[in-house]
C-alpha cells in the first residue's frame, strides 16, 4: 500500500519521500528493559543516480547497528532512513531535504541524524537539525564550508549554518581541503602542467573546485581558465571547445553526477581526446563509469576519502568480510562510502550511548571522540565537527568499475 | 473646387518612428552583433574566423532539432491557436522510443554500412509513427472536448499532459540522465572545409532535418490536405462550411507535429548520446521560443527561430559562459518581440491575418 502511494506521489507531482524504517517500532516508548526506545534518522538520496551508493551506505548503517545488537549501550534503536531526493529532480532535493530535517528534529525520540550525501543538501537540513539541537553525522561531505570558514569557503560559511551558535554537525569524511590538495597532487603525479577548472554551481561543487585551485597553483599547475557548467544542458560541444582553446592538458571537474556528468566527459573527451580528467568523489560512483564509453575511462581520473579493502586497517578488512557475508555482495562491488555509512552510525551509536536520550548530551559525546579506533583507521573528531583522517584514494576507471589506484597523502593547503 | 479632404495621418512619434526602422533594419544589426563582434576578434587574435564557423555549423546543428520540434508548437498554434505544452515532453518520448528501439533492431556501437543505415531508417519511421499517433490521441482526449470551452481549458490540460508524459519518462528510465550508444561516432569528424570540422552528428542533422522540412513545407503549400490545414487556419467556420472536416483536419496537424517530433527524438538521442525525461521540458521551452521568434504559426518562422536560437546558444557556451546563455537567449527573444512583436517572419494565424 504504501508503495502504491509512494507510486501515486511521483505520478502526480513528481515528488517522493518515501523512506523505510527498521524495527524496534515502538519509538519512543520504554522498551522491557526500560529503557526508552530512541531513534536515528538517515537522509541520502534513494532516486537518481546517487541511488546505488545510498543503498550501499543505508546497508552499512544497519550492519552497524546489527551488530551492536540493535542497541546503543542500554537504548533500543529505532532506524528510520529517509529520502531526501525525488523522482523529478532526479538527485537531492531542497524541499525534500528540509522536510526530512523538520521530521526529524519535531521527533521527541530522535536522537541523531545521518545525512546528507551531499553537501548543498546538508547546507539546508543543518540549520534545522542544529535549531533542534539534533546531531547531525554526515558519512560523505566533504565541502569546506560546512565547518569551517576562511580561504575555501563562501561568505557566511560556515557561521550561517548554525543559528544556535553551538556546533552540531561532524563528519567522518577527510573535507575538500585535503581532497583539494590530494587532487593537485594525483595532477602533478600524472603529468600535467596546466588544467583547466570547472564546477557545477553547486555549493560542493563550487567549494572543491576553489579547494584544488589553490593547491594546483602552489604545486606549479598553471590554471588555463575556470568556468561553470549547466546540468541542465543537452551538450557540452562548445565548452569542450573553449577549453581545448587554451591549450590545458587536464580539466578538472568539480561537481556531481547528477549534474549531467557523463555528458561532460564525453564532450570534453571528444574535443580533447588526449586531455586528462580529473574529478572528485562527487563524480568517483559506478554508475558514472559504467556510463562513459572505454575511451573516456582511459583519460579519467578520480579521488574519493575511500582506500580500498587492502588499504584500511584490518576492523575495516573485517568490515568487507561482514558485509558479503550479511548482504552476498562482493567486496569489488560494494560502493567505497558503505563503509562510511557503517562508520557514521558506529559513532553516533557510541555517543549515544554516552549521552542518551538528551540531545545535547549526545553531541557533546560526539564531539569528544578521541583517539576513536574504526574501520577507517584511528581519528578524532576536531572542535568543528571534522575527522582527523587525512587519506584519500586515487582511483582510475577501467571495464565501467572505479579501479583503485593508490593512497594519495595531501596536507590541507 | 476644393478636393475632398482626405484626414491626414498624424505624426509619428520620434519613438514609433525609431520602432519602425528598428523593426526593418535594426534586427538584421541585432542578429548579427555577436557574430560581428567574435568574428572580429578573432581575426584580431587568430587571423581567422575558422573559431567562429565551428561555433555557427555547431550551432545550426544543434538549432536543427529545435527547428523540428519547434514545428510542432507552431503547426498547432497556427490551426487552433493553442500552445501545446505537452509537445516538448512528446519530443522526450521520442528520444526513449529511439533509444528503446536501438537495442530491439539489434544495433550496437559494432554495427556499419548497409544494416547500420537501414536500422536507423527502421527507427526514424518508428519514432515518428509512435509520436505521431501519441500526439493525435492526445488532441482526441485533451484537446477536442475543449474546441468551445474557454481558451484556458484547453492549456491547462495541455500542461497537465506535460507533466503525464514527464512521468512516464521518469517511470521508464529513471530520473538520471541515460547514455545512448554511440551508433554514428556523433563527434567524428567526416570532413573539414576551411577549418570547419563537420562531424557525423551534424551530418545526420542536416540529412534528417532538411528533407523533412522541404516536404513539410511543399506538401501543406501544395496537397489539398495542406490547403485545407491552412483553410481551417484562417476560419474553421467557413472551412467547415466549405465541406472541410475541421476535427480530422487538426488530428492530421497533430500527426505531423508529432512525426517531426519523433523525428527530432531520434536525431537528440543520436547527436548528444544522451536521454533524459526532462530534456522534453528544455528542449521544448527552447523551441516554442523558436516559434514565437520567427512568428507564431509561420513554418519557416520556426525553422529560422529554431536555427537562430541554436547558433545563439553556441556562440554563448562558447564564448560567454554557459550560466550566461539561457538569459542571452531570452534577452534576443524580448528584444525581437519588443520591436517587431509578429516575429521575424511574422505571425501567420486567425488574430494576424
Amino acid at each position: 500500500m504504501a508503495a502504491w502511494g509512494c507510486l501515486t506521489a511521483a505520478m502526480a507531482f513528481g515528488v517522493a519521500a518515501c523512506g523505510d524504517d527498521d524495527e524496534p517500532e515502538s519509538g519512543g516508548a520504554a522498551s522491557e528493559g526500560g529503557s526508552k526506545t530512541l531513534t536515528v534518522y538517515s537522509s541520502l538520496p534513494l532516486q537518481g543516480a546517487s541511488r546505488p551508493q545510498s543503498e550501499d551506505v543505508i546497508k552499512g548503517i544497519k550492519l552497524a547497528l546489527k551488530q551492536k545488537g540493535g542497541k546503543c549501550g542500554e537504548y533500543p534503536i529505532k532506524y528510520e532512513s529517509l529520502d531526501d531526493a525525488t523522482a523529478a529532480a532526479g538527485q537531492w532535493e531542497a524541499g525534500a531535504t528540509s522536510d526530512n530535517a523538520r521530521k526529524a528534529a519535531q521527533d521527541k525520540s530522535a536522537v541523531a541524524y545521518i545525512g546528507e550525501f551531499n553537501s548543498g543538501a546538508s547546507a539546508i537540513s543543518i540549520p534545522i537539525t542544529n535549531d533542534g539541537g539534533l546531531l547531525q553525522v554526515s558519512p560523505s561531505n566533504t565541502a569546506f564550508g560546512l565547518t569551517k570558514g576562511g580561504v575555501g569557503a563562501e561568505p557566511g560559511e560556515p557561521d550561517k549554518y548554525y543559528p544556535t551558535g553551538e556546533r552540531t554537525y561532524g563528519r567522518v569524511v577527510p573535507i575538500d581541503n585535503i581532497q583539494g590538495a590530494a587532487l593537485a597532487q594525483y595532477m602533478k603525479d600524472e603529468g600535467v602542467t596546466s588544467v583547466y577548472i570547472l564546477d557545477d554551481a553547486e555549493v560542493y561543487g563550487k567549494g572543491v573546485a576553489k579547494n584544488t585551485q589553490t593547491p594546483a597553483e602552489k604545486l606549479g599547475i598553471k590554471i588555463a581558465g575556470s568556468d561553470s557548467w549547466d546540468g541542465g544542458a543537452a551538450n557540452y560541444r562548445a565548452l569542450a571547445d573553449k577549453i581545448k582553446a587554451t591549450g590545458a592538458d587536464a580539466v578538472f571537474t568539480g561537481g556531481i553526477i547528477d549534474n549531467n556528468g557523463p555528458q561532460l566527459y564525453k564532450d570534453l573527451h571528444a574535443a580533447m581526446p588526449d586531455a586528462k580528467l580529473f574529478g572528485p568523489d562527487g563524480m568517483a560512483t559506478v554508475d558514472f563509469t559504467k556510463e562513459i564509453p572505454a575511451e573516456v575511462q582511459a583519460k579519467t581520473y578520480l579521488t574519493a576519502p575511500t582506500l580500498s579493502p587492502e588499504e584500511l586497517p584490518p576492523a575495516g578488512q573485517q568490515f568487507y568480510k561482514d558485509y558479503e557475508a550479511e548482504y552476498g555482495e562482493p567486496q569489488d562491488e560494494i560502493d567505497p562510502y558503505a563503509v562510511y555509512g557503517y562508520e557514521a552510525m558506529a559513532v553516533v551509536c557510541d555517543a549515544i550511548a554516552k549521552g542518551g536520550e538528551d540531545r545535547a548530551a549526545v553531541v557533546d559525546a560526539f564531539f569528544s571522540t578521541k583517539g576513536r579506533e574504526s574501520p577507517l583507521g584511528t581519528y578524532d573528531i576536531d572542535a568543528d565537527g571534522d575527522t582527523t583522517l587525512s587519506d584519500y584514494g586515487g582511483y582510475t576507471a577501467e571495464g565501467g568499475k572505479l579501479v583503485f589506484n593508490k593512497v594519495i597523502k595531501a596536507a590541507a593547503a | 473646387m476644393e478636393s475632398a479632404a482626405i484626414p491626414e495621418r498624424p505624426p509619428r512619434s520620434r519613438g514609433e518612428l525609431a520602432r519602425e526602422v528598428f523593426s526593418k533594419y535594426g534586427l538584421i544589426v541585432l542578429l548579427a552583433a555577436m557574430p560581428v563582434w567574435f568574428g572580429i576578434r578573432d581575426l584580431a587574435d587568430d587571423g581567422d574566423l575558422s573559431r567562429l564557423a565551428n561555433n555557427m555549423k555547431d550551432g545550426l546543428s544543434n538549432g536543427a532539432i529545435w527547428a523540428l520540434i519547434a514545428i510542432g508548437y507552431t503547426l498547432v498554434y497556427g490551426i487552433i491557436e493553442l500552445i501545446n505544452f505537452a509537445h516538448g515532453d512528446l519530443f522526450m518520448i521520442g528520444s526513449f522510443v529511439a533509444f528503446g528501439m536501438i537495442g530491439s533492431v539489434g544495433l550496437t556501437i559494432a554495427s556499419a554500412g548497409l544494416g547500420l543505415f537501414l536500422g536507423l531508417l527502421l527507427i526514424l519511421v518508428i519514432s515518428m509513427i509512435a509520436c505521431g499517433t501519441l500526439n493525435v490521441m492526445i488532441e482526441r482526449v485533451a484537446y477536442r472536448p475543449l474546441r468551445d470551452a474557454p481558451r484556458l481549458a484547453p492549456l491547462i490540460t495541455a500542461v497537465g499532459f506535460s507533466f503525464i508524459l514527464q512521468n512516464v519518462g521518469l517511470l521508464w528510465l529513471g530520473g538520471s540522465h541515460t547514455s545512448v550508444p554511440d551508433l554514428i561516432s556523433s563527434q567524428k569528424e567526416l570532413f573539414s572545409i576551411a577549418g570547419v570540422n563537420v562531424n557525423n552528428g551534424d551530418m545526420l542533422a542536416a540529412v534528417v532535418t532538411i528533407p523533412l522540412v522541404i516536404v513539410l513545407v511543399n506538401f501543406i503549400s501544395r496537397s489539398r490536405i495542406g490547403r485545407a490545414m491552412r483553410a481551417t487556419a484562417q476560419d474553421p467556420q467557413a472551412a467547415r462550411l466549405m465541406g472541410i472536416n475541421v476535427d480530422t483536419t487538426i488530428s492530421f496537424t497533430f500527426l505531423l507535429g508529432g512525426l517531426m517530433a519523433g523525428a527530432a527524438g531520434l536525431i537528440y538521442a543520436l547527436y548528444q548520446t544522451d536521454v533524459w525525461f526532462f530534456s522534453g521540458f528544455i528542449a521544448g521551452l527552447l523551441s516554442f521560443t523558436a516559434a514565437v521568434m520567427g512568428g507564431i504559426g509561420n513554418l519557416k518562422g520556426a525553422v529560422l527561430g529554431g536555427l537562430i536560437i541554436g547558433v545563439i546558444q553556441q556562440i554563448s557556451d562558447n564564448r560567454i559562459g554557459t550560466e550566461w546563455t539561457a538569459a542571452i537567449v531570452f534577452a534576443y527573444l524580448v528584444l525581437i518581440l519588443v520591436f517587431r512583436p509578429q516575429g521575424l517572419l511574422g505571425e501567420q494565424t486567425r488574430e494576424a491575418g
